[in-house]
């Protein structure tokens, strides 16, 4: 809202007073001061005006803030514009067929206008307060006066030229659809069923609340001028300003609702101006249909609530006068101390509740008496679980290289569909897509992006693909975050670790291997190989904890490189990071280390080439005992000639070790021994001779 | 020989002695040297040695003694530096290598800069005692507005700014029982923790919310933001004034000057926008206010009998001035040369 400051002195005395002054304390009271435009004997103020005060979308109103801040004297214009036309009912009538849409509406008539020019005062102050008078357009006199007393009360008003009203009567009712307007801005406008329309008694007028209609605007050559102050829905009225694209001062003002009893003013101060400067004769009498305005409630306030909520007290004489400037009525309570009733006036609508009296009176004698130095009772707080797990996963995987990425939960059924490996059931979709966060120059054909995502990986390896793109290699990214898996009412949102790499399968597991041992030491991860198209075969891995699968991990597969346009092929994961908050082991304990050397024993074994090392790792571990410190892997060869087709050695090495003495070599061979055994019975594993 | 000169000769020996040891570089240097010192045929300890018959007699008990103490000291030092020289070996200088060049590639990667911040948020609002919750993103528009006190017909239901889930009834349905949008604040944790714990309570939730906004330099229809909620016996205006105070301080430092300011939000009454002075001009810092009885009764807490404060604040916007970031959607681009600079 941008007020003129040579306007607001039509209602207010501002001497002695700076702009600056005036605009820091609006902003300290709740009218955020935006900028001040200096311009030829005058100041455009702009003010930010929250959504529950339209009064103050309005000079009247602002000079009525300004006053109670300073102390001084509103005056408001009462204006009372003399009558010698014949009665408004025996020649027009207002039809209202829709009173959700309409609660009330007003017309007055005025006959024999003169429409010109705006005298030079009106012209000014208008042009002042767009902030930019170059801007300014001055319509007409009718046209201008109608803007002025919006500006001047916050009511929007709208003057009709009578005679092209069919019938020469008004008709509100909800739009049919496919019915057209060409507006004032001489646009034409397809008005969709339920819109609320001013009508006459053939067509659609105007958009009620939000623009005139061209065909019943005010011309050079209008006589007879209807006008019309009325209260329209404010949810009709947005709803329609956002459907047609189209959004006014009008509508502004009655989507954060008008002042019910203003409207009567609006109408008459309206017509006082017009006759004082275009001439004419106004019609007796008023057409107002629908509900009068209902006089409010007064509202029990206890004072001592002002120090319950805002820690100091206040004198009552001052909250009185706050209260009382404000325009409340004050009364004590019968027979209570201490407790008033107020009834605030008719333009605060926000205004319904204690709470909403303790507000007013703090934020008028200002926020900053509140002391910041008080002593707030000390409390412990908390590191939760899922914080600690999350940055130790954070702490291995960047020093492990990776840095940490964050994508939308949004993506486009392509990318939703590339993957989903924790829910068959149907992704959710929202109604307004994502504009804007998709790649379109690639992504040309994917629709819009309204899939709520059910796996980290496909938006990885759209991440991966822009910066392949790009040239930034190496990728080595993660994320840590929610994915959203349909369910009954509410869909379940695991907090999920995603990786994804250009380096090879086995130098990612032993990268995660290390996230798990900072979860837990000990923490017993169990792997198996996958049979899944996305990942190339026999390279993508399941993991488990106990009986419950937490993770995957592998390289995808050929054709999933393609889909996804990779030059490379990469690995990626995904584990749920609840599942290892379950394990999270907050406080690591010391174990006691053995003070003894070690023995290390190579053992290099001739064996099936399906057999996995993970069987044999298990197979060994299962008879080494607890001077088995560590089965270490150390190489596969091959040599078909030697050892025959499908067979495959493996070198391993077996770290023993006591807690207790240095072991001697003897020891080591019965170890070795009973490994061999055991492998050869289970994995029929034959030791390679020498 | 008289004895002094003798004793002279002998004082002269040592020192030369112990120099070529002590200088010798290799183990050839000290070989050389031992020869020419303690050389069993010529060494010059031999010759002075020899020297001793000439000395009178009545001084050769001295004499003698005086030359076995430098023969011990010229073995000892021969010993020393036979042992210093033992850990020495031998190095060619291989002038192919190039110490200068850059050192091999080893990087780690790094923690995204919205994360360092929450991170950043998180630990001072623990030094508060404000102890982190969790919610879901998938909400019911019941914890997102009607519990929040925002009227059925606010414009902040608007379909068009909201992301309504497909499967959810619309708009002006009211509660339809289940899930059906995607959160557009994080205050729903609020609402989802005074239902399940009473008072008192010191509490913060971070995460993501969604509002449709079209992608641009400064909107991103996904973004983060900070909600913090204390609510017991006799919190006053007061308290939230101080914990924002020691909030914005711990934050912006001790000299940028933080001002209140009245504002409006439907779960709050009085509400407060906080701004902090930067760059020659005052920037919102994010907004706050004592919770409005309504809230409290929608989640069954006695507006009578408790009172509290709840704060919410924008992480992106917090994230960017801080680090100089001018474009919103670099933070979700996720290039990696954009990572690798936090």
């Amino acid at each position: 809202m941008i007020v003129s400051w040579k306007w607001l002195q039509r209602y207010i005395n501002l001497n002695q007073l700076s702009d600056a002054e005036v605009a820091e304390r609006l902003s300290l009271s709740g009218l955020n001061h935006e900028s001040t435009q200096a311009l030829a004997g005058d100041w455009a103020i702009d003010l930010e005006v929250t959504s529950n005060r339209p009064d103050c979308l309005a000079h009247v109103g602002v000079a009525r803030e300004i006053g109670v801040l300073f102390d001084r004297p509103l005056q408001v214009p009462d204006p009372q514009p003399s009558v010698s036309g014949p009665a408004i009912q025996s020649l027009t009538s207002v039809q209202v067929d829709c009173p959700e849409l309409c609660p009330r509406y007003t017309a007055r008539l005025i006959r024999g206008v003169k429409i010109g020019p705006s005298p030079a005062w009106l012209q000014e102050l208008l042009a002042n307060a767009t902030g930019d008078p170059t801007q300014f357009k001055s319509i007409n006199n009718v046209a201008d006066i109608t803007n002025f007393v919006m500006l001047e009360c916050g009511q929007p008003l709208h003057a009709f030229d009578f005679d092209q009203l069919r019938e020469q009567r008004i008709v509100v009712r909800a739009a049919n659809e496919g019915e057209v307007l060409e507006a004032i801005d001489h646009k034409t406008y397809s008005l969709q069923a339920g819109m609320c329309v001013i009508a006459d008694a053939q067509r659609p007028v105007a958009l009620a609340g939000i623009m005139g209609g061209a065909a019943t605007e005010i011309t050079e050559r209008t006589v007879n001028v209807l006008i019309e102050s009325a209260e329209f829905a404010p949810g009709s009225v947005r709803h329609t300003s956002r459907r047609l694209k189209l959004s006014s001062d009008s509508s502004y003002r009655f989507e954060r609702t008008v002042d019910p009893v203003g409207i009567d003013w609006a109408s008459r101060r309206c017509c006082q101006l017009i006759l004082e400067h275009c001439g004419g004769q106004l019609c007796s009498g008023v057409i107002d249909v629908g509900a009068a305005p209902i006089a409010r409630a007064p509202i029990r306030f206890r004072l001592d609530q002002i120090a319950r909520i805002l820690g100091i007290e206040i004198p009552p004489a001052t909250v009185r006068r706050i209260l009382e400037a404000l325009g409340l009525h004050i009364e004590s309570e019968p027979n209570g101390n201490q407790v008033w009733l107020a009834t605030p006036p008719a333009w605060r609508r926000d205004l319904s509740r204690e709470a909403d009296l303790v507000e007013e009176v703090a934020r008028i004698h200002g926020y900053d008496k509140i002391p910041e130095d008080h002593a707030v009772p000390m409390a412990v707080s908390q590191t939760t679980p899922l914080d600690i797990s999350s940055q130790r996963v954070r702490g291995v995987l960047t020093a492990a290289g990776l840095s940490e990425a964050l994508s939308p939960s949004l993506v486009p059924a392509v990318l939703s569909d590339l993957y989903s490996p924790w829910s068959t059931a149907a992704t959710l979709s929202t109604l307004q897509p994502m504009l804007g966060v998709l790649d379109t120059k690639f992504w040309n054909n994917a629709g819009p992006v309204d899939c709520v995502r059910r796996s980290l990986i496909p938006s990885l390896l759209e991440l991966r693909r822009i910066n392949e793109f790009r040239h930034n290699l190496p990728v080595e990214l993660f994320e840590i975050a929610k994915v959203y898996l349909p369910g009954e009412t509410f869909p379940v949102e695991p907090t999920m670790i995603g990786v994804c790499s250009g380096r090879s399968l086995l130098d990612m597991k032993s990268v995660m291997a290390e996230v798990f041992a900072t979860i837990q030491r000990s923490l017993k991860v169990r792997v198996e190989v996958v049979q899944d198209s996305f990942f190339s075969p026999g390279r993508g891995l399941r993991y488990w904890i106990g009986e419950q699968v937490f993770g995957l991990l592998g390289e995808i597969s050929r054709s999933t490189q393609k889909k996804m346009k990779l030059r490379q092929t990469c690995v990626v994961g995904e584990f749920f990071l609840e599942s290892l908050v379950q394990v999270l082991q907050v406080i690591p304990q010391a174990q006691r280390q053995s003070l003894y050397p070690a023995i290390e024993r190579d053992l290099n074994f001739i064996l099936d080439t399906k057999v996995r090392w993970s069987e044999l790792e298990s197979t060994v571990r299962a008879v080494g005992g607890v001077l088995l410190e560590n089965v270490a892997y150390r190489e596969t060869y091959v040599d078909a000639k030697r050892d025959g087709e499908g067979k495959k050695r493996v070198l391993l090495t077996m770290t023993l070790r006591s807690l207790d003495e240095t072991l001697t070599g003897k020891q080591a061979d019965d170890i070795c021994q009973k490994v061999i055994g055991a492998c050869a019975e289970k994995l029929a594993a034959k030791l390679v001779a020498g | 020989m008289s004895l002094p000169d003798f004793v002279s000769q002998l004082d002269a020996l040592v020192s030369e002695a112990e120099q070529s040891f002590a200088d010798a570089q290799s183990a050839e240097q000290l070989e050389a040297a031992r020869i020419e010192f303690l050389g069993a045929k010529a060494g010059r300890l031999k010759a002075v040695q020899k020297l001793l018959g000439s000395v009178a007699v009545g001084d050769k008990p001295a004499a003698g003694k005086r030359l076995n103490e430098v023969k011990s000291a010229i073995e000892s030092a021969f010993q020393a530096a036979s042992e210093r020289l033992e850990n020495v070996v031998e190095e060619v200088c291989d002038e192919t290598f190039d110490a200068t060049l850059p050192g091999t590639s080893w990087t780690t990667g790094r923690i995204h800069p919205i994360t360092q911040t929450i991170l950043l948020l998180k630990d001072i609002m623990g030094r508060l005692g404000f102890t982190p919750v969790e919610g879901p993103e998938i909400e019911d528009s019941w914890h997102n507005f009607d519990a929040l006190n925002v009227p059925t017909i606010h414009p902040a239901r608007d379909p068009l700014d909201n992301f309504y889930l497909a499967s959810a009834q619309l708009w002006g349905n009211g509660s339809s029982g289940g899930a059906d949008m995607l959160r557009s604040q994080t205050s729903t944790v609020q609402i989802r923790t005074m239902q399940q714990r009473q008072p008192p309570l010191r509490i913060i939730s971070l995460g993501r919310v969604y509002r449709p906004d079209t992608a641009d330099e400064t909107h991103y229809p996904m973004f983060h933001q900070m909600e913090g909620l204390m609510v017991d016996r006799g919190v006053t205006m007061s308290d939230l004034k101080t914990v924002l105070r020691l909030f914005a301080t711990a934050y912006l430092g001790n000299s940028v000057p933080v001002r209140f300011r009245p504002s409006f939000f439907p779960f709050t009454e009085p509400s407060v926008e906080v701004d902090y002075y930067w760059n020659g001009r005052w920037v919102e810092f994010g907004g706050a206010g004592m919770v409005d009885p309504n809230v409290f009764q929608a989640v069954g807490y006695d507006p009578e009998q408790v009172t509290g404060f709840a704060f919410g604040l924008g992480v992106e916007r917090l994230c960017m001035i801080r680090h100089g970031i001018r474009d919103i959607r670099d933070l979700y681009t996720n290039d990696v040369r954009f990572l690798a600079q936090f």
